[in-house]
């Protein structure tokens, strides 16, 4: 498999201040579906700003697909990530659903006529095709967010970040936004999601640990989602069957069939 | 005394004078002091409309409300008499983001503000800042930071020590805890229930977390499509029609327990309503 | 915060719907000033009735005009009074004497109080306020004993009184246009249509289609803003704001608490803003495609002949006639 995200060494701070994020390596395969997991301030929203070069690094490399980011490639490498933020309001530029979708296609000079038919495409599939004529005011949260998820497919990107993009959501919009994340990885597109929402890290493949700007611990979601103590270390909060599990082995209480019952379960939160 | 609905709607004048039901015949009672509510409900099912009738930010367009003995109608936007702000001190509603009301230079200022407001001396006023900075967690050594510089955890306790120091009997918080990482938000939890306990007054918030209304509320109210469907003991709440009819999530600890008692056929004596709760439960079952 | 008038599109059907925003555009900004050039009271009748006949034919209701009228009412009193009061040009129509004495001065002091405690009763303001200035002149122009230690004249010109009315029909005109042109545009259409029509400006250098995106976002985000500001203004109400009273310190500090707040989240807004639009491949002054198409119809070529026959035919009257 080759790398679609490389990140050697980079560190970065706002201008003089303590560093938000310190010498952090990370490699994404295609494909991948990662959660990027950490206590408010962790630096983990920092780190999707300079994936997509909204911030410049003070050290070290990213490269996207091959690519070096820097100020020549950036907009390339925009083509290739898309993003939804945490605010639906605050990313919705168009006075209208259909508008909006049609926003990066405009900046991508895509002719008209596939325009059309790459918003029709993609509002259906994120189930906003009956609302191609709304304006923002009158979406709820979680389908300004679904728009902004068929902004992003309609770019035709290879990776999408969710940046806290349900943290804002009622449960009836989280549920929704966490069933397309699992559909779109299905078919293909590498996925990061940056939450602190453990639920939001079952599905994928590994986690990230950030704790004041420097990687914990990388591993498989199923090693992460069980290690207490890194997860206390960065005000994280296991699964309810993962923190009954653990307390089961430290206060020796031996139910294996129990045991695998609570395993299982974490699984299908 | 306390919060008493009769019948209360709210109907919000759109263009073309088209009016949209905001809520519909509200009936609820609040008692002063001593509860623990937790308001659910999809968004726009209008739940903020109702905690805005709460402190008179609104006034019912039907039916009537007393809040700590004073009536409010339709009719009473019409007679400047009323004072509606007496009724803002002893009803204190914090808003879902602190941006909305933090402006001063000082964490200090913006804490003594309210109080101020309600003619309370400036002395007196520091006094209470000082005690409420530390009621929601933090310590005196904020009170001379800008509140711009402060973490969103942070500016959401200087936003509810600021309600708080106008020492109101019932505490309402817009989503308090959204947004912020588990430890954060069980922390603040653990100050509005010590707030409940300690200072003996009546907490609302309003929450779309579940856990929440499982393991600290002891009455739970559900909105929807600005009809209350539900007045009563969270315990009761989760029932499988509720769930299915209103929507609802499960809190975990109700799903996991109700899961293990069908999977081992064990029954909890009592249904543990915390984490500690259920673990303490299981080595009695599993003995 | 739901009901603002001005500038807000309303669905319908009607030949002015069917326009392409250019031709009400450049229609609107014709027949303005037409009606700058006209200066006979026929001419302006005239107008009026082209406009009524507008109305009829684009099936658009007189109240909504109306509603979008009414912010303007007290500019057009405004300069009515002042028309009237100062400008003593041309014959003299009417003239009245007035007394200055402590007992009418006293009586006008009661009359205007009472209209101010009672207007929020009254549901015809405008004509309410009428009644109010016609009775203090009364009073002013009867009452002659005694200890009278002034007295003054009320005149009217003949001037003054055409000047005012002009202004005010003028006006009347220009907002009533402006209002269909916004009830019956889409605001994406009328931006569309506002970059096209200032297009030419791109040889001087400046950067329409900037423009045309700072227009679109700012209607996009007037709602939003105008929301916060309204809860922003119920969060300072909540800890005992009161906006209706207060001392001048005191106002100015209740100014301030909505003030901060709304630039503060503003600013937050705005950085997010541009964050999300360069994440979605937005460069400043880059080349796009557009979705949005404009469509030239015969409609339009004849609505637009007929404006600018106007336009010549009234230039023509002023300096021919």
């Amino acid at each position: 498999m080759k790398p679609i995200i490389e990140i050697k060494d980079v560190s970065f701070a706002y201008s003089k201040q303590q560093d938000v994020l310190k010498n952090v390596n990370l490699t994404i395969q295609k494909g991948e579906w990662i959660t990027i997991l950490g206590h408010n301030g962790s630096g983990k929203s920092t780190l999707s700003k300079l994936l997509i070069g909204l911030l410049k690094a003070k050290t070290g490399t990213i490269h996207v697909d091959g690519i070096e980011l820097n100020e020549d490639s950036v907009y390339d490498i925009r083509k290739k990530i898309g993003i939804v933020f945490q605010n639906p309001d605050n990313q919705f530029v168009g006075v209208t659903v259909r508008d909006d979708i049609a926003f990066g296609l405009e900046n991508l000079q895509i002719p008209r006529e596939e325009m059309i038919e790459r918003i029709d495409k993609f509002s259906k599939k994120v189930d906003m095709f009956e609302y191609l004529n709304k304006e923002p005011q009158q979406l709820s949260g979680g389908q300004k967010q679904r728009v902004a998820i068929a902004g992003i497919l309609a770019m035709k990107t290879d990776v999408i970040i969710f940046d806290e993009s349900t943290s804002m959501l009622d449960p009836k919009g989280r549920k929704k936004i966490l069933e397309y994340m699992k559909q779109l990885n299905d078919e293909g597109t590498t996925i990061i999601t940056i939450t602190h929402d453990m639920k939001e890290a079952v599905s994928s493949d590994r986690v990230v640990v950030l704790k004041h700007g420097e990687i914990l611990k990388v591993d498989t979601s199923t090693n992460i989602l069980r290690d207490k103590t890194t997860l206390e270390q960065s005000n994280l909060e296991l699964l309810l069957p993962l923190e009954l599990l653990h307390y089961m082995d430290s206060n020796n209480v031996d139910h294996q069939s129990l045991k695998d019952f609570l395993w299982a379960s974490s699984l299908n939160v | 005394m306390g919060i008493k609905f009769e019948r209360v709607s709210y109907q919000y004048q759109g263009i073309d004078q088209r009016g949209y039901l905001a809520i519909g015949d509200i009936n609820l009672s609040i008692n002063a002091a001593g509860e623990f509510i937790t308001l659910i409900g999809e968004t726009g099912s209008g739940k903020s409309t109702l905690v805005q009738h709460m402190n008179a930010l609104l006034l019912p367009t039907e039916g009537r409300m007393k809040l700590f003995g004073l009536t409010i109608d339709k009719n009473t936007k019409k007679n400047k008499k009323i004072k509606l702000n007496p009724i803002r001190k002893k009803v204190g509603l914090v808003f879902q983001f602190p941006e909305y009301q933090l402006f001063e230079e000082t964490v200090l200022k913006d804490i003594i503000f309210g109080p101020k407001n309600f003619g309370v001396s400036e002395e007196e006023a520091i006094k209470r800042a000082k005690k409420m900075i530390e009621v929601v967690g933090l310590d005196e050594s904020y009170l001379s930071r800008s509140p711009f510089n402060l973490s969103g955890g942070e500016k959401k306790r200087v936003s509810i020590a600021g309600i708080l120091a106008m020492e109101p009997d019932v505490l309402i918080l817009d989503e308090p805890t959204s947004g912020l990482d588990p430890m954060g938000r069980n922390a603040l939890l653990e100050v509005f229930y010590d707030i409940h306990k300690t200072l003996n007054k009546t907490v609302i918030i309003i929450t779309h977390d579940m856990n929440t209304v499982y393991e600290y509320a002891q009455r739970a109210l559900v909105m929807r499509e600005g009809v209350l469907v539900y007045d009563g003991d969270p315990l009761q709440l989760f029932s499988k029609k509720n769930i299915d009819n209103w929507n609802l999530e499960t809190p975990d600890i109700l799903a996991l327990s109700k899961a293990m008692e069908t999977k081992f056929d064990i029954t909890f004596s009592t249904p543990p309503r915390s984490r500690k709760a259920l673990f303490t439960e299981i080595k009695e079952v599993l003995k | 915060m739901k009901n603002i008038v001005i500038g807000r599109y309303v669905p319908g059907k009607g030949f002015l719907y069917d326009l392409d925003p250019r031709t009400k555009l450049i229609a609107l900004l014709v027949l303005m000033a037409a009606t700058f050039i006209i200066d006979e009271l026929i001419h302006m009748a005239a107008a009026i009735l082209l406009i009524g006949v507008i109305l009829v034919i684009g099936r658009i209701s007189v109240k909504r005009v109306y509603l979008g009228l009414r912010p303007l009412l007290f500019l057009l009193i405004f300069t009515f009074a002042f028309q009237i009061l100062f400008n003593t040009q041309g014959d003299l129509l009417f003239e009245t004497p007035l007394y200055y004495s402590p007992i009418t001065l006293g009586l006008v002091v009661v009359i205007v109080l009472i209209w101010g405690f009672t207007k929020r009763f009254i549901k015809f303001k405008l004509l309410y306020f009428l009644a109010t200035v016609f009775l203090s002149l009364f009073v002013l122009n009867t009452f002659t004993e005694p200890l009278v230690f002034a007295t003054g004249t009320f005149s009217i010109y003949e001037d003054a009184l055409e000047m005012a009315l002009f202004i005010m029909l003028r006006l009347i005109i220009i907002v009533t246009l402006s209002t269909i042109l916004t009830i019956t545009t889409k605001p994406t259409d009328l931006n569309l249509g506002l970059e096209s029509v200032l297009k030419p400006l791109k040889v001087i250098r400046v950067n329409t289609e900037e423009i045309a995106m700072i227009i679109s976002i700012a209607l996009r985000y007037i709602p939003t803003l105008l929301d916060e500001a309204n809860k922003i203004m119920l969060a300072q109400a909540s800890r005992g704001v009161d906006f209706q009273e207060g001392k001048l310190k005191e106002k100015v500090m209740q100014i301030v608490s909505l003030l901060v707040p709304m630039f503060i989240i503003s600013f937050k807004r705005s950085d997010e803003l541009a964050n999300a639009m360069e994440a979605r491949s937005f460069i400043p002054g880059h080349p796009r495609t557009r979705l949005h198409l404009l469509t030239w119809k015969t409609l339009d070529t004849v609505v637009l002949v007929v404006s600018l026959t106007l336009l010549i035919s009234s230039i023509s009257i002023r300096v021919f006639l």
